[in-house]
């Protein structure tokens, strides 16, 4: 053969031709009689691998408390997850694959807003119902998507509502008079502060300092530096797991302890979090949460239990949200009675669904109506101390005692 | 290789391509992974023309991908409009932040460049996510959802994409036909000479780095309306670069096919890694190993290799004595003086140049007669050369004044120079040794007008003229050698056609007689006298002092930076400086 | 003002960490002309070793570097020796896209191996500090800016006080007379580009305990030492501390006083300006060749 770059060509067009008939023959699934095969990609690893890794151990308890009794419709469900290494172009390319290539039955949600934005137009592109456990961001639910459901009790700036509603509480002479407001650059941590940062203001505080931090941020110190200068009574901050540890290191290394330490989401992964900032520093910290592990809630218990045993570790709200989701998704299934993807949003719109959360349901928008709760770490455990009626405790740690 | 066998090829691949979607409607995920590879193809062959044909390697070039991606999405949003209809105007913007950053760096050569286009690529990662009034910040942006149904899943995606690709790719075989084309490929292989054959290289790369931009806009605005969703870490992806890079490595950088038989090559491998390979994480190692090993071990790419390893072993003579020999009248054009004078023709001033402390070139004034053959001779280290740099505008800053013609010509460009005609060739041959002699003969540019940039590259009268001047100085029938396969005396003939080309009022020629076969070494100096009658004024810098006293007069001598003796052949000839001179050099 | 010495006082705290970094990466450009991109992955691959070995054997991840040093040097020149030498003589753009290759080799080995996760070594002190008089200095970044210091000193001590140091300096200076007066100027290469990644040995060891990384961060430490050298003047080690110092300050001042999510444009911004207002740098000898006058 005298012209080799041509034959590169030929091989193209060889390649081509096979693929014509990959295309003819290839591909099928959906409907029948076999397992129900259910897609999601998980932040497994990178910058959102913490609750990444909780939300697969959720869905895994979930999938095999359904398997384990029945099935859905009747069927198995078989789950596929991917890792999209916290990356939202890998992601997107994560629900095309499971959409178009491999032509799951039915979709769950990843964690994070920053990943669930992108996910979830690739599912209202393709039409796929879109049940998420985690996306409270404010701005997903103003994009007028018909398939997106969001799993937790309320979105984000609603988060801020336990802590103030707790300082309002406080006698006139005991309310922290100045507060420092932190934030990660994520579409759900910064409306959550934002919107804590209103609320206190009007509640009389008084602002020393604020910054966005971008999500990659590593050296808290001229942060903790210049919250430090403002010795503040009250520091909130919008941190998602890292930025949380890290910025309580921080603050330990200036040596400045508030009054009132308040984070949105990083306390709320258990045993992770009280080892990465000792367990000691951990007293006295508040967050808000979807979950408690002493819920009264039907099957929650049971999740409890579950969780414990195989992995030998206090259950962490991620993994309830997205035992919840699964919860959200079978109800919906098994009340329409088929997978036809339009039926099941129509029917999650006019519904309320019981979850380990509690009560469940959403506006047009897919936006839920409910509220969160206060949390706070109390001797190395969490405890809930609002609202009254899920309080596992009376006592609220305050003032926060000074680092160890 | 033929030609013909890889077109009819290209379109049997391209008939497929079209014809693949109305075959096998309902494979959405091969429609999506072809229409990804086009993608790549489609940055990979905009990226040639920068970092292959002009050799500037951009290693973010993505950063055009996002510009698009997110003129689509930002103007979409608040005109309402369509974000297709937005595609043409994502690549002018993709285009003026082109013009405005490579005005900025490409006066530039080496590794400045390289890391400028990575520092820009993280920096509009960092802005989108800092200025979320315009951009929404890293909560990205949402566009509309196509309006077509769910049914015809990416068809329309797929031969947008297809689209865009065949016509970048017609875009990137006009330019290299272009005389446009050439000039990037000239300075890729040298770009000090190309300037001083008269190409403007600061605009020609500017242009270039511009051209390279616009399709990549396109194509980011379709990408946005394609992926509905947009993001800063993702529009604005360091592996997204490393794949378009690796694409055109892998293929042939340079080449007009390689960057699409790489983007396929390239695309492919990755999914399949993706899919086989343990997913994402696997493609990253992959990438940085094909790299190195592409870099070590292939760097020319794929099909250059190939085509090497088949060409025929094609030696050719040493010297061609019978053409070189051969005797033919040629005219060999210059042009008339402005007007006519009887002053010196190059006048150099108490010029000044020192390197650190050394003094190359110390206070030397010094004149050409119009038509005159005058020599500069001196020992080695004398700074002739030097002079020559500070003449043809490459020997960086330098005191005292430089008249040619009646200008001040200091503090012009090497390529104004040229076209105020003053052309020099090289002691050691620089002709930019992958192109054919003929493309290396009509290489320069005499003037420059935009007109020049599309003019086909070895065509009509430009190519008689260069034709003409191959068979003056003997060498008609190698016009379609590749230039490095020449003999070293062959060589010194094309580069002085190639000076000629230029229709020069004065050449400076740079040791012509050095290293040539004594046989050739009449025909040179026959060559010289023979373009001299026709009024091209010669400095001649050589060391074969039988030949300048024979050919020159008046001859200037130059000492340690200075001139130390001038005046006719037959003075200097018997000057006790100059023996001095040249006798000091022995016994040192 | 407290909140100024401060600022001050941690910005010359890291400015001293990233001389160190900074020096290697221009030792090996002022030598050979190539810019190493793969530095920023060598940092983040010996600070996973170190975080390993911290783990298991609790020893002090930053007396580590009395490790990680002599085995990046190691390492260097292997690299050198088999894989960079073929790419000299080339142009720069190919030994650039050499290392950059390098760098993601090594970022996909972390992430198949260690995992895509943030890791910080936290040795009994990290959360301490000392305190002068109302400035607070971690014993983190103290510990680091002292062993940053220390090994910059040996540096500096061994090019100027021995002959292999000279021929060094004198190689980065003037090639062709180096080799007139006997230099070799392939050893020359080989041990100042080991002598370049050993302080990527040191400063990967500090980095461990002074901030979290993860295998894909070597983009930002590259980009902040490319912003350095260019600021100093690329291939001058002068230029890299006094580089290193202004732009430790720079970070911390705009993390401080402006927003930390401005900090990192600030290395960005300076690479831009720098090639555009002053290509040579403070100190450095003209990066940006220009081809017109």
């Amino acid at each position: 053969m005298r012209d080799k770059p041509a034959r590169v060509r030929l091989t193209a067009l060889v390649a081509a031709v096979a693929m014509l008939v990959a295309g003819c023959t290839g591909s099928n699934q959906g409907g029948g009689s076999g397992p129900i095969v259910i897609g999601t990609s998980l932040p497994l690893t990178g910058q959102f691998s913490q609750p990444g890794g909780e939300a697969k151990r959720g869905y895994e308890i979930w999938r095999d408390k359904v398997n384990g009794t029945g099935g859905l419709l009747g069927r198995q469900i078989d789950l596929r997850v991917t890792d999209d290494a916290s990356n939202q172009d890998t992601i997107i390319a994560d629900y095309t694959k499971l959409i178009t290539q491999d032509r799951v039955d039915l979709l769950l949600g990843s964690f994070s807003s920053l990943l669930n934005y992108a996910a979830s137009a690739v599912a209202e592109r393709n039409q796929m119902l879109y049940v998420e456990p985690a996306g409270g961001a404010p701005n997903m639910f103003t994009r007028g998507f018909k398939m997106l459901f969001f799993t937790q009790p309320a979105t984000a700036p609603h988060h801020a509502d336990g802590i103030t509603a707790w300082v309002k509480s406080l006698p006139e002479a005991q309310r922290p008079k100045t507060a420092a407001f932190i934030t990660q650059d994520d579409p759900f941590t910064r409306p959550a502060i934002d919107s804590l940062q209103k609320q206190l203001e009007e509640a009389g505080l008084r602002t020393t300092y604020t910054t966005i931090y971008p999500a990659n941020t590593t050296n808290f110190q001229p942060i903790a530096g210049a919250i430090a200068a403002g010795a503040p009574d009250l520091v909130a901050q919008g941190a998602q797991f890292e930025d949380g540890i890290g910025a309580v290191r921080a603050l330990q290394q200036v040596g400045f302890s508030p009054k009132v330490l308040f984070q949105t989401n990083a306390p709320g992964n258990g045993n992770q979090y009280s080892d990465g900032v000792g367990k000691a520093a951990t007293e006295g910290v508040f967050y808000s949460t979807s979950w408690s592990e002493n819920a009264k809630t039907p099957l929650n218990d049971e999740f409890a239990q579950e969780y414990r045993k195989r992995f030998n570790a206090p259950p962490t709200e991620d993994a309830a949200d997205a035992f919840a989701a699964g919860q959200v998704l079978q109800e919906a299934v098994t009340k329409v009675g088929r997978i036809d993807q339009v039926a099941l949003a129509d029917w999650l719109r006019g519904n309320e669904v019981q979850t380990i959360l509690g009560r469940l349901r959403w506006a047009a928008n897919g936006e839920p109506q409910g509220n969160f709760m206060l949390a706070q770490w109390q001797a190395g455990k969490v405890e809930v101390v609002a609202p009254k009626e899920a309080a596992t405790t009376e006592k609220v740690v305050f003032p926060k005692p000074a680092w160890p | 290789m033929n030609p013909r066998v890889a077109q009819t090829v290209a379109a049997v691949v391209l008939v497929a391509l079209i014809a693949f979607p109305f075959v096998a409607p309902t494979a959405t995920y091969e429609h999506t992974v072809l229409l990804l590879a086009f993608l790549v193809a489609i940055q990979a062959i905009s990226w040639n023309i920068i970092s292959g044909f002009a050799g500037y390697v951009s290693l973010g070039h993505s950063v055009f991908l996002g510009i698009g991606a997110y003129t689509a999405g930002i103007l979409s949003t608040r005109w309402n409009v369509h974000p297709l209809a937005l595609a043409p105007l994502a690549g002018v913007v993709a285009v003026v932040v082109a013009l405005l950053v490579g005005s900025v760096v490409l006066r530039a050569k080496g590794p400045a460049f390289v890391i400028i286009t990575i520092a820009m690529l993280l920096l509009f990662q960092v802005l989108t996510i800092n200025l979320p009034e315009l951009t929404n910040g890293s909560d990205g942006i949402t566009l509309e959802l196509p309006a077509w149904g769910r049914d015809v899943g990416n068809i329309p995606f797929y031969f947008m994409f297809l689209g865009l690709m065949v016509v970048t790719f017609g875009f990137s075989a006009w330019i290299r036909r272009t005389k446009f084309g050439t000039g990037l490929v000239a300075i890729r292989e040298d770009e000090g000479k190309a300037a001083a054959i008269g190409i403007p290289t600061t605009l020609y790369k500017n242009l270039a780095y511009a051209a390279s931009a616009f399709f990549i806009g396109v194509a980011g605005a379709v990408y946005a309306y394609f992926l509905t969703f947009l993001n800063p870490l993702g529009a604005f992806n360091i592996l997204t670069s490393v794949t378009i890079v690796l694409a055109a490595l892998v293929g042939g950088r340079g080449t007009l096919w390689g960057p699409v038989v790489g983007a396929f090559i390239v695309s492919f491998a990755s999914e399949a890694a993706t899919v086989y390979g343990g997913g994402s994480q696997s493609r990253l190692l992959l990438f940085g190993l094909a790299l190195v090993i592409i870099v070590l071990f292939l760097p020319d790419g794929l099909l250059p290799t190939l085509q090497r390893r088949l060409a025929k072993r094609r030696e050719v003579e040493y010297t061609d004595h019978a053409g070189a020999m051969d005797h033919r009248p040629a005219e060999v054009g210059t042009r008339e003086p402005i007007k006519p004078q009887p002053g010196p023709l190059l006048e150099l001033r108490d010029v000044h140049k020192a390197f650190g402390g050394l003094k190359a070139v110390n206070g030397v004034d010094l004149a050409v007669p119009a038509g005159s053959i005058t020599a500069l001779i001196g020992p080695n280290g004398s700074g002739k050369t030097t002079l020559f740099n500070l003449i043809t505008g490459t020997g960086g800053t330098h005191t005292g004044e430089i008249w040619f013609d009646g200008h001040r010509i200091d503090g012009l460009s090497p390529w104004l120079r040229a076209h105020h005609g003053l052309g020099r060739t090289f002691q050691v041959t620089r002709l930019f040794k992958s192109m054919t002699v003929l493309e290396n003969v009509v290489a320069p540019l005499e003037s420059f007008s935009p007109r020049v940039l599309a003019s086909g590259a070895v065509a009509g009268h430009e190519a008689d003229r260069a034709r003409d001047l191959l068979s003056f100085v003997g060498l008609g029938r190698f016009e379609n050698e590749r230039a490095g396969a020449l003999s070293y005396g062959q060589q010194k003939l094309v580069e002085l056609a190639q000076v000629l080309m230029l229709e020069p009022r004065m050449v400076l020629l740079d040791e012509p007689a050095g290293g040539v076969n004594p046989g050739l070494v009449d025909r040179m100096a026959g060559i010289i006298r023979a373009a001299n009658r026709q009024g091209v004024t010669f400095l001649v810098v050589e060391h074969n002092i039988p030949m300048v006293l024979d050919l020159c007069d008046p001859v200037f001598v130059l000492a340690r930076g200075e001139v130390i003796a001038s005046g006719p052949p037959g003075v200097i000839r018997h000057d006790p400086a100059v023996l001095d001179a040249y006798l000091g050099e022995v016994t040192a | 003002m407290t909140q100024a010495l401060q600022t001050i006082a941690l910005g010359l705290l890291i400015g001293g960490v990233y001389a160190l970094m900074a020096a290697g990466l221009t030792l090996v450009f002022g030598i050979m002309n190539i810019v190493n991109v793969a530095q920023g992955a060598f940092l983040v691959l010996i600070a996973m070793l170190t975080w390993k070995a911290w783990q298991l054997t609790g020893l002090d991840p930053i007396l580590l570097a009395l490790a990680t040093t002599p085995l990046m040097f190691g390492l260097g020149w292997l690299l050198y020796r088999l894989v960079v030498v073929r790419v000299r003589g080339t142009t720069p753009a190919m030994s650039m896209l050499l290392t950059f290759g390098i760098a993601l080799t090594i970022e996909g080995l972390l992430n198949l191996t260690a995992g895509n996760y943030f890791r910080s070594a936290t040795p009994s002190y990290f959360a301490q500090s000392f305190h002068i008089g109302s400035i607070v200095l971690p014993k983190a970044q103290v510990y680091g800016c002292l062993a940053a210091l220390l090994v910059l000193g040996l540096l500096y001590l061994v090019l100027n006080r021995t002959w292999t140091g000279r021929a060094i300096r004198a190689t980065a200076q003037n090639p062709s007379g180096a080799a007139l007066v006997g230099i070799s100027a392939s050893s020359v290469a080989a041990l100042s580009f080991a002598i370049g990644t050993a302080t990527a040995g040191t400063g990967g060891s500090i980095l461990s305990v002074l901030y979290p990384f993860f295998p894909a961060s070597h983009y930002e430490w590259i980009a902040r030492l490319l912003g350095i050298i260019v600021l100093g003047g690329m291939g001058s080690l002068r230029g890299a501390w006094v580089g290193a110092i202004i732009l430790g300050l720079a970070e911390t001042i705009t993390a401080t006083y402006g927003s930390p999510r401005w900090a990192t444009l600030v290395f960005y911004a300076v690479i831009l300006l720098v090639l555009l207002v002053r290509p040579h740098g403070l100190f450095g000898t003209r990066l940006r060749e220009d081809v017109a006058t």
